[in-house]
């Protein structure tokens, strides 16, 4: 079966500083992983790898097959690909609704059209308030995201990126911040994310993450340390010593 | 019928009696004036208020379509043909400048639109055997669009109005419509934009050559009027002037670049004949109206309106 997400042999380096080194994982379709490790390890700057913000020194990203680093980012969304900020990048002056229409805007031919009025887009705005419905917002599809807390706006994230109906979804830290309730909020959402989508998160809070993920890659200045399934991630000597504390 | 719509059918009315009103040709044709300033105010406001891009170099578009319809009228094509031919070719230049400009962002493009816009005034100043240098180039007489004579001052300033009225009708549309939304999207968030599919590259490029369209139409009503086209017309002060009027009236909306062209053309123009330091007075008028409304003069009253409503409203509702 051809992996959703093959990442081979990626370098990086800022200046003399190596970010990603050699790093290769092969997530496959339905999968969910975890991606872990310190501060630092390189783990956002994969992320920035696979979605083109960032272009690796040598290597090679596949999507289902496909070579990804000659593309431009917006293409490889096109490809199906769709991810979440760690840091919120979100329209803070816009409806919440407004903010899925534009992620929804992103896959559609009518994101041309200059003379068509957007709000008379009832498909897209139906889809949109679908989204947030999926995510628990859908009673505040109206309101601003300057006027929602910090866990609606991770919701938000949330559904910006579903909304895409993605074949390959990059988390970054989606339980960052967040309260024990709104993290119980977010664990629900991704329990409901159907198997067609994989999933690759990046996460500290060991307790959600670990039950969520089915196997775990563990990074440290820029490497695969280990890698397996959740338990022999945990039982391993190495994830003790460089995560989880002596 | 809503209330924008009593407001924007008074409007139309208002602006169509002026002729009947304005009995004096000086003011009436400062009146055409104020709506060709206005329309190359709004179409740089497609780059500066929807795609956040500050150009310093938009009067170039006015130069270019003017300076290429006196040429191929002069070359002996008609009216029409040089009008299409002009805004093609001002056009095409944009496309071009837009890619130049867009290999960078913020004041990096601030920069190459400046130089732009400088080289074609070089261009303009310097290449006497085209464009007769600092003397410039009479256009021979006002063209007769659909055989109605445009000599009269009343007469042009319909016209003018006419063109400006389409254009601002398009612009309006545009920046309610989907790319509009797009555009707006990559102002704010360029990075998230891409990653949720947006080409933000294609949407500023065209979004330039859609401002560099609209200022070439205000080039051809520009020669239209003046029937002389003079580098001086192109220069780097007229570019500020323009990007002046938008951020004066407010670049976020699209009325406040055409209140900032009626303000600036009028202290060039009227108040200038009182003050001989009118350009002081245009400096202090644009400080104050900054301080107390950054972000220009149509959202800042529309701030104070909202804010003298409000406890009203609220009264009412108890």
């Amino acid at each position: 079966m051809t992996p959703a997400l093959e990442v081979i042999g990626l370098n990086k380096r800022f200046g003399g500083l190596p970010a990603t080194k050699e790093v290769s994982l092969t997530v496959m379709p339905g999968e969910r992983r975890l991606i872990i490790g310190p501060n630092g390890a390189g783990k956002t700057t994969l992320f920035n790898l696979v979605t083109g913000d960032l272009t690796p020194d040598d290597g090679s990203v596949k999507l289902f097959g496909q070579e990804l680093l000659k593309l431009p980012t917006q293409q490889r969304v096109h490809l199906g690909l769709s991810r979440t900020y760690q840091i919120l990048t979100l329209f803070p002056k816009e409806t919440l609704c407004h903010n899925v229409v534009l992620a929804l805007l992103g896959l559609h031919t009518v994101r041309w059209n200059m003379w068509t009025y957007l709000s008379g887009q009832r498909a897209l705005y139906d889809t949109a308030r679908e989204a947030l419905a999926m995510v628990g917002l859908g009673a505040s599809a109206d309101r601003t995201v300057a006027e929602t807390s910090y866990g609606e706006r991770r919701r938000l994230e949330m559904a910006m990126a579903l909304a895409q109906k993605p074949k390959v979804l990059l988390l970054d830290e989606p339980l960052a911040g967040l309260s024990q309730e709104e993290r119980g909020q977010v664990r629900d959402v991704l329990a409901r994310v159907p198997r067609d989508v994989t999933i690759v998160m990046i996460e500290h809070d060991m307790d959600s993450a670990l039950a969520f993920a089915e196997r775990i890659t563990l990074l440290h200045y820029g490497e695969v340390i280990v890698e397996g399934t959740r338990a022999e991630v945990v039982a391993d000597p190495r994830t003790k010593e460089v995560y989880l504390g002596e | 019928m809503s209330r924008s719509w009593i407001w924007l059918v008074i409007a139309a009315i208002a602006l169509l009696a002026v002729p009947l009103v304005v009995r004096n040709e000086f003011y009436l044709n400062l009146a055409s004036q104020i709506l060709i300033y206005a329309l190359l105010a709004v179409s740089l406001n497609i780059l500066l208020g929807y795609g956040g891009m500050v150009s310093l170099g938009h009067a170039a578009f006015l130069g270019l379509a003017s300076y290429a319809a006196v040429l191929l009228l002069n070359a002996g094509l008609g009216h029409l043909a040089s009008a299409v031919l002009a805004l093609a070719f001002s056009t095409a230049c944009g496309a071009v400048f837009g890619m130049l400009a867009l290999r960078a962002s913020g004041i990096g493009f601030l920069m190459i639109t400046l130089a732009l816009g400088q080289i074609v005034w070089g261009i303009a100043y310097r290449a006497n055997t085209i464009t007769n240098g600092d003397n410039g180039l009479r256009y021979a007489e006002r063209p007769h669009p659909f055989g109605i004579d445009i000599n009269h001052a009343p007469h042009f300033y319909w016209f003018t109005l006419a063109v400006f009225a389409i254009a601002l009708f398009f612009i309006w549309r545009l920046s309610r419509s989907p790319f509009g939304a797009a555009l707006q999207g990559a102002r704010d968030q360029p990075r998230r934009m891409r990653m949720l599919g947006h080409n933000v590259w294609l949407i500023q490029w065209l979004a330039f050559v859609l401002a560099s369209f609209w200022g070439s139409v205000a080039g051809l009503l520009f020669v239209y009027y003046n029937l002389f086209i003079s580098p001086h017309a192109i220069s780097l002060q007229q570019s500020a002037e323009v990007l002046l009027m938008a951020i004066l009236g407010g670049a976020s909306t699209l009325t406040g670049p055409i209140l900032g062209a009626i303000i600036i053309t009028l202290v060039k123009n009227v108040a200038s004949t009182y003050i001989d330091r009118w350009n002081s007075l245009l400096g202090a008028i644009f400080v104050i109206v900054i301080m107390f409304m950054p972000f220009g003069i149509v959202p800042g009253v529309r701030q104070l309106w909202l804010r003298w409503r409000a406890p009203r409203k609220q009264a009412r509702a108890a």
